[in-house]
This record gives C-alpha cells, sequence and structure tokens, in this order.
C-alpha cells in the first residue's frame, strides 16, 4: 500500500461518513475494508469470501456455501506472452518512402571519399573497384543508380522493381560480402581463383509458421503472442485459478504457471498490478438476501517468458490443450464477450 | 502558376476550396510503387476502410487502377526530356526557396524543412530502427505496468513538501533573505511526474564526447577524435572548450587553459541514436575482453546515464575497425 492511499484511509476514517465524498464504489470497497499488511496489488479475498477449491471451473450457478461480503467471486489470471523476436515486415508504404529518402539523401550527400579510405594499390582498393564493376554505387540499398549524373533526377523507382524490398538489400549485402582470393598452389604456375561466402542469415518464417504449428513458441516471431488454455469444459482462455488464502496476485499468478505448465520456463510476472479484469455473471446467484454471490471477477497479471516451454503433462489443472496466438488469432479462438473485456491487455504488434 | 506567388496558408486554403483544382491536381498515370498497396490489400478490410476514411482525397494510394504493360513499356522519362526540342522554361523544374525568412508577411515563404526543396532539408528517416519497434511493442507497455500507482479515485493530489527552506523570521535580517537550500543534500532533485500512457520514459538523445588533454598543444589530436566521432555517430562532431583553467602541477595531462579545445562530441537523437545504441549494446560491449558490465550507481535519478569506454574500446566500433583491418 502506498504511504497516500494509507493517509487518505486515516483521513476517511476520522471523517463521519465516507459516503458524503464523491469516491467511486469500488475504491470506497477498498477503503472501507480491516486494514491488513497488503500490497496494493493484492486483491486478497478474506478468509469467508474464498470458494471452495472443488469450483475452479467457471460454473454457471453459485457455490452455495460461500457467505460473502463482497458479492463476486475473486480469481487471479495470467496473460503470459512471449515479445516480438525479430523486426516487423515494412509495410509498401514504409518500403516506398525509406527508399525516396535514400536516393535523396544520395543526391544531397558527399560522395564517398575512395582515395581516403583505400588508397591507390593496396588490396582494399582492388577489391572495392571490383564491387564497384557490380553495383554502381557505393550504398547498397538504393538500386542501380548513379547521384552524380546529368540525368540523376530520373530517381524515381519503376514499377515492379525489387529495389525497395529489404529481402532484395540482403541479397546485395550477402552479395558484397563476398571475397575474392587468388592463390598459387606451390609448384604449379596456374593462379586459382577462390570465392569466398558468408552464412545467409536464418529465415524469418520459421518451421512452426509452415506446418501451422500453434503450440510452438517460435511461431510468428514477428508478433507478440499470448498462451491460451483449453480447460475441461473446452472453453478457451487465459490461464485463471482460484486465490489461495492471503495469497496476493502476483503470487497465484506465480503459482498458475507452475501448475499449468511445469516448472521448465523462465518467466517473469512484470509488476506488481493488474493489467485488466473480466467479468463472469452467474446466472443463478445464491438465495441468502445480502449475502448472494453475482458472479466472478478474474484479474490478469502479466507475464512474459523469457525461456523454456510450457507443457501440460502431469498439470493438476486438468487442462485440455493449450496455444501461443496473435492478437487475431485470439479473437477468433475466444468468447467475444471474453475478447471484448481482454482487447486493450494486448498489444497490436 | 499564380499560387506559386501567393503566402502558404493563403495558397492552401485556395486549393482546399476550389474543387476543379483538386480534380486537375489528380494524377492521370499510376505507376509508383507504392501504389500496389491499393491492388493488394482487400477492399473488404477494415484496416483499409478505415485508410479510406483517412485519406480526404482521391490519391494514388486509394485509386484502384494499376497501370497495363504498355504503359510501362512506353514510360521513359530520360528519352522524353531528350526527344523535347525546346528546353522547358526553368519555372516548370526549378524552385528556389528563398534563402531568408521574410517575416509571415512575406508573399515568398520559405517551405517547410521536410519538402526536399527547402534550404534546411535533411533526408530522412531511411528505416525503422530495431530497437525503437522493441520499444514500441515491448518495453513502453512493460514500463507503463512497472510504473504504475493506484490511487483512488477523487483522491486529493498530496501537496507538495516544502523545497527551498524558508526562514523563520526570529530576526529582522531574515526579510527578503533567498530562500535556503535543503538540509543534507546540496542539490535539490527533480519532482516526481506521474507516469501515465502520455509520460512513458523514452530514449531521448545519446551524447559521445571524447576529451583529449593533448588538444591544446597539439590540434592533430583533435582532427583524429572528430573523425572517429564522425565515424561512428554519422555526423559532424563539435569541438567544445575549456571554460576554465586548470593547472595540475606536474601532471600535465590534466593541465588545462580557458578558451583551448579540450573535446569533440555530438549528440543524436531519433533514427541515428538508435543505430548508434544497437551497435554499442550489440556489437562493442560483448567484444569487450574481461567485460565487468555497466556500472549500475553510474548517472542521476532523473533518467540521465553515464558510461565511458577505454581509448582501447572505440577500436572495436565496425565503421573504426574496418580501418584497421584493411
Amino acid at each position: 500500500m502506498t504511504s497516500s492511499l494509507r493517509t487518505l484511509r486515516r483521513e476517511l476514517s476520522l471523517s463521519s461518513s465516507l459516503f458524503d465524498r464523491h469516491i467511486c464504489f469500488n475504491c470506497l470497497q477498498v477503503l472501507s475494508r480491516p486494514q491488513q499488511a497488503r500490497n496494493a496489488s493484492t486483491a486478497t479475498v478474506s478468509a469467508e469470501s474464498v470458494a471452495p477449491s472443488s469450483t475452479n471451473t467457471p460454473h454457471r450457478t453459485a457455490p452455495s456455501t460461500a457467505t460473502v461480503s463482497n458479492p463476486y467471486h475473486i480469481k487471479a489470471g495470467i496473460v503470459l506472452s512471449r515479445p516480438p523476436l525479430i523486426t516487423r515486415d515494412l509495410t509498401s508504404f514504409e518500403k516506398a518512402f525509406f527508399f525516396y529518402q535514400r536516393r535523396l539523401n544520395e543526391r544531397l550527400a558527399l560522395s564517398f571519399p575512395r582515395y581516403f579510405y583505400y588508397p591507390e594499390g593496396t588490396p582494399g582498393d582492388t577489391e572495392w573497384k571490383r564491387k564497384m564493376r557490380e553495383r554502381n554505387t557505393p550504398a547498397k540499398d538504393i538500386g542501380d543508380y548513379n547521384a552524380h549524373k546529368k540525368d540523376s533526377w530520373n530517381d524515381e523507382i519503376l514499377v515492379g522493381s525489387k529495389d525497395s524490398d529489404p529481402e532484395q538489400h540482403v541479397e546485395n549485402l550477402l552479395q558484397d560480402a563476398v571475397i575474392e582470393i587468388e592463390e598459387q598452389i606451390e609448384g604449379q604456375d596456374e593462379v586459382v581463383k577462390r570465392r569466398i561466402e558468408v552464412e545467409r542469415p536464418q529465415p524469418r518464417v520459421t518451421e512452426a509458421d509452415q506446418t501451422g504449428d500453434v503450440t510452438s513458441l517460435t511461431r510468428s516471431l514477428q508478433r507478440t503472442i499470448y498462451l491460451i488454455v483449453q480447460d475441461k469444459d473446452g472453453i478457451w482462455r487465459f490461464p485463471e485459478t482460484d486465490l489461495e488464502e492471503r495469497e496476493n496476485l502476483k503470487r497465484a499468478a506465480e503459482r498458475l504457471l507452475v501448475q499449468a505448465g511445469g516448472i521448465n520456463m523462465n518467466t517473469w510476472i512484470v509488476g506488481n498490478t493488474p493489467v485488466g479484469f473480466h467479468t463472469l455473471k452467474y446466472e443463478e446467484s445464491s438465495s441468502k438476501p445480502g449475502e448472494e454471490l453475482l458472479g466472478e471477477k478474474t484479474f490478469f497479471m502479466k507475464g512474459r517468458i523469457m525461456a523454456g516451454r510450457f507443457v501440460l503433462k502431469n498439470s493438476p489443472m486438468a487442462l485440455k490443450a493449450f496455444k501461443w496466438l496473435a492478437k487475431e488469432e485470439l479473437e477468433q479462438e475466444l468468447d467475444p464477450l471474453y475478447f471484448k473485456s481482454i482487447r486493450h491487455m494486448l498489444v497490436a504488434q | 502558376m499564380i499560387f506559386n506567388k501567393l503566402p502558404f496558408r493563403a495558397h492552401s486554403s485556395i486549393i482546399n476550396r476550389t474543387s476543379s483544382s483538386r480534380t486537375c491536381i489528380k494524377p492521370t498515370f499510376i505507376r509508383h510503387v507504392s501504389s500496389d498497396i491499393a491492388s493488394t490489400t482487400p477492399n473488404t478490410s477494415t484496416s483499409t476502410s478505415e485508410l479510406l476514411e483517412l485519406e480526404l482525397d482521391d490519391s494514388e494510394f486509394t485509386s484502384s487502377t494499376t497501370p497495363t504493360a504498355e504503359m510501362i513499356q512506353s514510360y521513359d522519362p530520360v528519352g522524353q526530356s531528350a526527344a523535347r526540342k525546346k528546353q522547358l522554361p526553368s519555372s516548370r523544374y526549378r524552385f528556389r526557396a528563398p534563402r531568408y525568412y521574410r517575416g509571415p508577411l512575406h508573399p515568398h515563404q520559405p517551405p517547410h524543412p521536410s519538402n526536399p526543396t527547402a534550404r534546411n532539408y535533411i533526408p530522412g528517416p531511411f528505416s525503422s530502427p530495431r530497437l525503437l519497434q522493441t520499444y514500441d511493442s515491448t518495453l513502453s507497455h512493460d514500463l507503463m505496468i512497472l510504473y504504475y500507482q493506484h490511487t483512488p479515485f477523487n483522491t486529493p493530489r498530496p501537496p507538495i513538501k516544502e523545497r527551498l527552506r524558508s526562514w523563520d523570521d526570529s530576526s529582522p535580517y531574515h526579510k527578503n533573505r533567498p530562500l535556503r537550500a535543503p538540509r543534507g543534500t546540496v542539490k535539490l532533485g527533480l519532482l516526481d511526474k506521474k507516469i501515465t500512457f502520455r509520460n512513458i520514459p523514452q530514449l531521448s538523445a545519446i551524447t559521445v564526447s571524447i576529451v583529449i588533454p593533448e588538444a591544446s598543444s597539439d590540434s592533430r589530436f583533435l582532427h583524429t577524435a572528430g573523425m572517429m566521432v564522425q565515424a561512428i555517430t554519422t555526423q559532424r562532431a563539435t569541438i567544445y572548450k575549456a571554460r576554465r583553467t586548470v593547472s595540475a602541477g606536474n601532471r600535465s595531462q590534466f593541465s588545462q587553459r580557458r578558451g583551448k579545445p579540450i573535446s569533440v562530441g555530438t549528440t543524436m537523437t531519433g533514427e541515428q541514436m538508435w543505430h548508434f545504441l544497437s551497435t554499442f549494446v550489440g556489437v562493442v560491449l560483448p567484444r569487450i575482453k574481461d567485460w565487468q558490465g555497466v556500472l549500475a550507481r553510474s548517472g542521476d535519478v532523473n533518467g540521465n546515464y553515464t558510461i565511458g569506454v577505454h581509448r582501447d574500446v572505440v577500436e572495436l566500433w565496425p565503421e573504426i575497425a574496418v580501418n584497421y583491418d584493411a
């Protein structure tokens, strides 16, 4: 709890009535609750509000045993994500714009001082001349364009040209990195030319993308992918659990990860505060007047997976399956109402 | 064209009002590479419809016509200009931005700096930096959560504590005295600002500078250091002069004289800053032998961080190392 909150609570307890102040319902509940050793993040439930542990599936009917002051049953969920591992593909506008700016720069910048970097007659100079014969300009990403000629004004890229494509630039760099060596083998007169090529970069599309393996963490490298699980009723959603006694949301999220996916994961729970919540209203609420349970609220903590794998084997949570999906794929998979309450926690990219 | 003689604001407002001029500006022949946006993306998707809403007029990006093979074949701007018998009037191809800004009412206004015809135009950006993408997609979101502090709605803002101490007026001499410095510390720290989604901390600039004590006696050191800074930052280095004279007795390497050049450096922002950082973190630091890591206690608490590297480390920059290899 922050010191300001503590001060405020003391101030409010001294004042005659809580209700003549303009405070929202939720905050009022927090402030009027008896003080416990608790962080701001901990939506701990008092002992009587904890539902029996057998009801860890989303039941549509309220558990009858619950006697609560809070009309909602509180749960902890986790939004476990893997951030993008590579840069995203550029849009066609970005490609065109960057290319335009690069050719403009070539026209405005001073030309490359070759004699400064490669003195005449050195091996570097020979190599430079060979490369210049292949591509007419020092820059490797502006296509075949010389900015210092009479018709250099003709710098527009034509339809069908690959010059603005980053893939083409990679090809150009690979081509440029090739070294040609002339070797003379001992005892023979002839000179042997040898080309040394560099290793190609790894592909941006992985095997998991090609096979459509949604359980792999190496899929959709350009996107943030989120973990969803299928419970024994066949409902897809983020992993969630009931809070144990005197447990805060962060602790519950950490425990949930281990119970659901095993210990072979290196994860990090970002911050102590939940990033969002989802309210599930029960169709039938318990009958006792004043003590009825209207539904359940799941507070989501944000988690990052750094290394390791999520495995369902030996999981005590009775989960059926899991998937790693990007935002649009989640929209297809999840219940529309559920997605509506969680969508703002998800990153667009 | 008469529009060119009007101030920029008047010119644009006329163009917006007269719809006939809009149609004559519309291109008749689409041949840009970027025009394939319209042809490749399906019109039914929401993103395209949002784009279409954003577009005020018909533009090359919204038009669905693609050039035919004949049009592509026959397009030859260089041949066309060579075949022209008379030279075009210079007003058709030459625009010179005014050398001086003569006030907002002058009819000849300089173009915006992002306009390639402007005199102060600097090309760029040329790429979408990797670290900036990481910041946008990952880091900024996490930072916002980490900085989040919950305050219940309508909580009165806590009063700012007295920063500079006032005098207790026990003596008549306290009148009009300036306020006292805070107790204990000499420096007055910055006020804390509440972090929201609008002001998530972000890298704003990187300054690189090299101090060269020998530069006061021999200017060749200065030129070499300037070239090094220019090579690793792609920006022209500024020479900084000593503000005061320091005599260090026997240790002559620490002595400096006021007004003499003492260091060179430059400040990067934007795209170049991100590229520099990714080279430094991804290439240079891993190449250092027996590297101990950066100092956690370096910098101040106000968001500035300083790292110093030995002169041998500068040679590890790829732009510098290439000169040693050759």
